[in-house]
């Protein structure tokens, strides 16, 4: 077939680009989306206002927006790697200066109406200049300390940038899916071995430093019963709710927990706790079990590709979803310290949304041109 | 299979080994969630339902009573009843029907009413209360506190409805309250509770952030039948703080009085420094407590069909072209510019030629040779549209902003409307096509597609009174923070003389449009301009006695006094009235003459920017 010749940009007509989106992945995002809706729906005490209706609005966005990435060829997604992510850094950057302060902590950017986390864009620009960078790189280069080294030093500076806002969830969250990518590419194993190393021994040294807030999420993390009206009385009444859903659930509208307001974050960081209780024990495994297939399908999209740089674009993709999911689930059931992390696809939220949206899409635009090889000198004046 | 550059086999194998192996990870992860959940769901769901049911922790979300509105002299005007209403939770009463069947031997519930309660209940979350009875005086709530053990869920509080005081001259202003609409629901929780109600016009919905306090909650430990075993934390609402309106009651009604013969009128006063509203009259008017609460559902169908729109606060709302009173804008813009001088003479021959399209000065017979102040003192119409022409319609709608026209004010009142100022851009926009001269030339006396509301005019007359970027307020400094004085206008201070000189000739010179604004009595001057706005395009061929009500020419003055310290500044508009120095003039002179009249009733202190004028007690004389 023409892919398989020998020019390299085979350019693909319209019709065959979309025969080759991988449709099932927007369907189970959907699926996911959908139960986020119904989920919020639920949250309003049976209304679409504030937050059914926007969320519904914002996925189907989404979804144009994945098909509308898809089609964009991969050779702009490398050429714009670097750009991308330095708008991204930029903007984080750009949240202690001009961000507003919520809580004590300075994590958002508005500009009228609008107003994003950049953070959360910084996640997927941290996958794109990753991938891109190992792009070009000979695999036995990759261990090597100089070029080991560069990239080190991007991870560290973002989660640096992020840390200080001061959201230390979003930026362990950050180093995690940096390094994930670097494993992936083939770094040397001892490189990761060392760095679990430093992260203990800095443990050492930042513990005496964290606000107060955090050492007492942590503390509490360990000992929840210490003080349930307090630090962990959210943990607490999450489990509570979540074991009184039982294996069928209360049924939507009809989570004596949830529907209390004792969860102050109950439709962003802890709607899995309220749709759990309302939907029992099989609707939990069900959201789990959609999660699962939407990671599977991703995984045999990246065992598809043809080049490095799409592999692990969606590996990294791929991640990005995995961590947040196991870290949110973990933590409204009281495996993982408290930290603000959000649901993907469920959570109300416009960024965490439109973020992983974009990732999704580049993940589509890998697959859809997987035929794609690319080199350095075709690139032009964008790199 | 691989394009040019097929990528040695081992990076593949290293990938899918270690993708391999985060895969096994992710899976232990994911397995590791799913034994937790199935620990806390399935295992320990009994000991945790247990948990939920004997012990748990309720959250109720208190609202704070909502904050008084007073005029400028503490007179109340919005206040809360006294009363007491009865509520119940459905989470905490265990079986409804039962607990309301129980309820109905201390007050009458009928079974209708009673169906229609658990109906509702099984519509909305089981948490939020429902309303079973209202308005009850505290005899009435004595036995069934005596029976609250036996009624769970059923709690009785302290809250009356909204009352409105002298609503028929204050209902523009003070506005009313309504139910939340789902669409405006925010973050505050505290709007999902049934009995809540928000402002919807006037300083009511203006200042609803204010008025409305800040909530509190009870937070108690409750067993499975709803009762409270203890309380844990208690924050008390904070009740939403009183306002002082700078508007004055006696004032208003008075202004009112002076317009009441007239079917469609609006009329503003302001101070000219500190920008507060002493007067805001639209005609007709309404009563807000004929319509509060949907209790005379009649009362609002009449009144929302009713031709001549008494809901409507035209001064806020009501759109005009400002006529004449435009020539201010187009006069000083010209100024400013350099495109016209004081002394410049035009000459005024009864019509204005533009690329072959004739434009007429009211004045069929001309005015001969105009300079600055002959023109805005008679109003020659084709004087301006040569400066406008000259000038240009950037520069114009520049001065009529910066004069306060074409905007929408932090004033503490809800739903204004902006008008229009239109300018080359706005009409590319709107239109697609681009701005043509002529526009300019009618712009320049205020027709076209120029429309303002009466705020707006008396803005601009504080404005050129004062020399300050004076904004309007409804509400009193000492309660609200955003009376501020006013920056100086960047105008320069020759052209702003000269305009106020020829402004007080329109009243006071022989040959003037406003004489009939001169003062009756007493020893000041006013300062004002006529405006007379075209409605309908034949107007101008036939008497205005000839037309139909509803095709005759609005009537307009703005104006301020004393002339020599202006203290106020006043805006008259009535809705086809006809000629502005015939209708509106006069109007506006005893509004003037009422203001001053009022004025040494504690006037400079209470804005709290007198000036460094002596503090008084603030008291009514």
């Amino acid at each position: 077939m023409f892919q398989s010749g020998s020019r390299a940009y085979a350019p693909l007509s319209l019709s065959s680009k979309l025969g080759r989106i991988p449709w099932s992945l927007i369907v189970v995002t959907l699926a996911i989306g959908s139960i986020g809706v119904v989920s919020l729906y639920s949250v309003a005490g049976g209304a679409f206002a504030p937050w059914a209706d926007r969320h519904a609005l914002r996925l189907a966005i989404g979804v144009i927006i994945v098909v509308a990435l898809a089609l964009v060829p991969l050779r702009f997604w490398i050429a714009a790697a670097n750009p991308i992510f330095i708008s991204a850094f930029a903007l984080v950057a750009l949240v202690p200066i001009f961000g507003t302060t919520t809580m004590g902590a300075k994590r958002w950017l508005s500009a009228g109406p609008l107003s994003l986390q950049p953070s959360e864009f910084l996640k997927i620009a941290l996958v794109l200049v990753s991938a891109r960078y190992y792009q070009f790189i000979a695999f036995e280069k990759r261990s090597r300390p100089l070029y080991v080294a560069l990239p080190m030093l991007v991870i560290g500076a973002a989660t640096t940038l992020i840390a200080r806002q001061p959201d230390l969830g979003s930026a362990a969250l950050v180093a995690l899916i940096g390094l994930t990518v670097m494993f992936l590419a083939g770094v040397h194993a001892a490189y990761f071995i060392a760095c679990g190393a430093i992260v203990i021994g800095l443990g050492q040294y930042i513990w005496p430093r964290l606000h107060d807030y955090q050492k007492s999420r942590v503390m509490t993390f360990l000992n929840p019963e210490r003080d349930p009206l307090g630090a962990g009385y959210h943990i607490s009444q999450s489990k509570i709710a979540l074991g009184s859903g039982g294996v069928n659930g209360k049924g939507l509208i009809n989570g004596s927990q949830s529907q209390l307001n004792f969860l102050p974050e109950k439709h962003t960081d802890f709607i899995f706790t309220m749709f759990a209780e309302e939907m029992g024990y099989v609707g939990s495994m069900a959201l789990l079990g959609l999660y699962v297939l939407l990671l599977a399908i991703l995984a045999v999209m990246a065992s598809r590709v043809n080049c490095r740089f799409s592999r692990l674009l969606i590996a990294g993709v791929a991640a990005i979803l995995a961590v947040h999911v196991t870290v949110n689930v973990g933590m409204v059931i009281g495996l993982i310290p408290v930290v603000g992390v959000p649901l993907p696809l469920v959570s109300y939220g416009g960024t965490s949304m439109l973020t992983l949206m974009f990732g999704l899409g580049l993940a589509a635009s890998a697959y859809v041109h997987r035929g794609d090889t690319i080199r350095r000198d075709e690139l032009g004046v964008f790199v | 299979m691989f394009g040019q550059n097929p990528e040695p086999p081992n990076d593949l194998r290293s990938f899918s080994r270690r993708a391999l192996l985060l895969g096994i990870t992710q899976t232990g992860l994911f397995s590791a969630l799913g034994a937790r959940l199935y620990q806390l769901q399935v295992t320990e769901h009994n000991r945790y339902t247990l948990l939920a049911d004997e012990n748990r922790i309720s959250v109720e979300v208190l609202s704070a009573p909502r904050g008084r509105i007073l005029d400028r002299f503490e007179q109340v005007l919005a206040a809360n009843a006294d009363g007491y209403r009865i509520t119940i939770v459905p989470s905490l009463a265990g079986k409804l029907d039962v607990v309301l069947q129980r309820l109905s031997r201390f007050i009458p519930i009928t079974e209708v009413e009673r169906a229609r309660l658990v109906h509702r209940a099984r519509r909305q979350s089981p948490n939020l209360p429902l309303i079973i009875a209202q308005d009850l005086t505290w005899e009435a709530l004595a036995e069934i506190n005596l029976h609250a053990p036996s009624l769970p869920g059923v709690r009785t509080e302290r809250a009356g409805r909204r009352q409105y005081f002298n609503g028929d001259w204050m209902g523009h202003i003070v506005g009313y309250v309504g139910a939340v609409e789902r669409q405006a629901m925010d973050d505050d929780p505290v709007l999902r509770l049934p009995w809540m109600r928000v402002g919807k016009t006037g300083v009511e919905g203006g200042m609803e952030r204010l008025l409305r306090g800040t909530r509190g909650s009870v937070t108690s430990e409750i067993d499975a039948r709803g009762h409270i075993l203890r309380h844990l934390d208690r924050v008390e609402p904070k009740p939403g703080p009183d306002l002082t309106l700078t508007v004055d009651v006696v004032l208003q009604a008075k202004v009112l009085e002076r317009l009441q013969n007239f079917r469609r009128a609006a009329a503003v006063v302001m101070d000219v420094q500190s920008g507060g509203v002493l007067a805001m009259a639209s005609i007709p008017t309404y009563d807000p407590s004929t319509i509060l609460d949907n209790t005379d559902p009649k009362a609002w169908a009449q009144l929302q069909a009713a031709i001549d729109d008494p809901l409507i606060n035209r001064a806020t709302r009501g759109l005009y072209p400002p006529g004449s009173t435009f020539k201010i804008i187009t006069g000083l813009a010209a100024l400013e510019a350099g495109t016209i001088t004081l002394k410049e003479k035009l000459e005024c021959s009864g019509a204005y030629t533009f690329f072959d399209q004739t434009y007429r000065c009211w004045k069929r017979s001309g005015h001969d040779a105009c300079d600055f102040h002959k023109a805005m003192r008679e109003s020659c119409d084709c004087y301006f549209y040569e400066a406008a022409r000259r000038t240009g319609m950037d520069a114009i709608a520049l001065m009529a902003r910066k004069l306060g026209l074409g905007q929408i004010f932090d004033a503490g009142i809800a739903q204004q409307k902006s008008g229009l100022i239109p300018d080359p851009d706005w009409k590319r926009g709107r239109f697609g096509r681009p701005w043509l001269g002529g526009e300019t030339i009618l712009a320049g006396i205020g027709q076209g597609y120029v429309s303002t509301t009466p705020l707006q005019l008396a803005v601009m007359t504080c404005r050129v009174a004062s020399g300050l970027a004076v904004n309007p307020q409804l509400v009193l400094a000492q309660t609200s923070p955003r009376l501020q004085r006013a920056q100086p206008l960047s105008v320069s201070a020759q052209n702003l003389a000269a305009l106020r000189k020829a402004l007080i000739a329109v009243v006071h010179e022989t040959g003037g449009t406003g004489q009939r604004a001169q003062p009756e009595d007493g020893d000041y001057q006013i300062a004002g301009k006529t405006g007379t706005s075209q409605v309908g395009r034949a107007s101008s061929e036939m008497a205005q006695s000839d037309l139909a009500w509803d095709m005759r020419d609005h009537s307009l003055f703005i104006c301020y006094a004393p002339a020599d310290t202006p203290k106020y500044a006043v805006a008259v508009v009535i809705e086809h009235g006809g000629g502005g120095g015939a209708t509106a003039a006069p109007i506006a002179r005893d509004i003037i003459a009422m203001t001053l009249d009022r004025d040494p009733i504690g006037r400079a202190t209470r804005d709290g920017l007198g000036g460094g004028s002596p503090t008084e007690p603030a008291g009514r004389g």
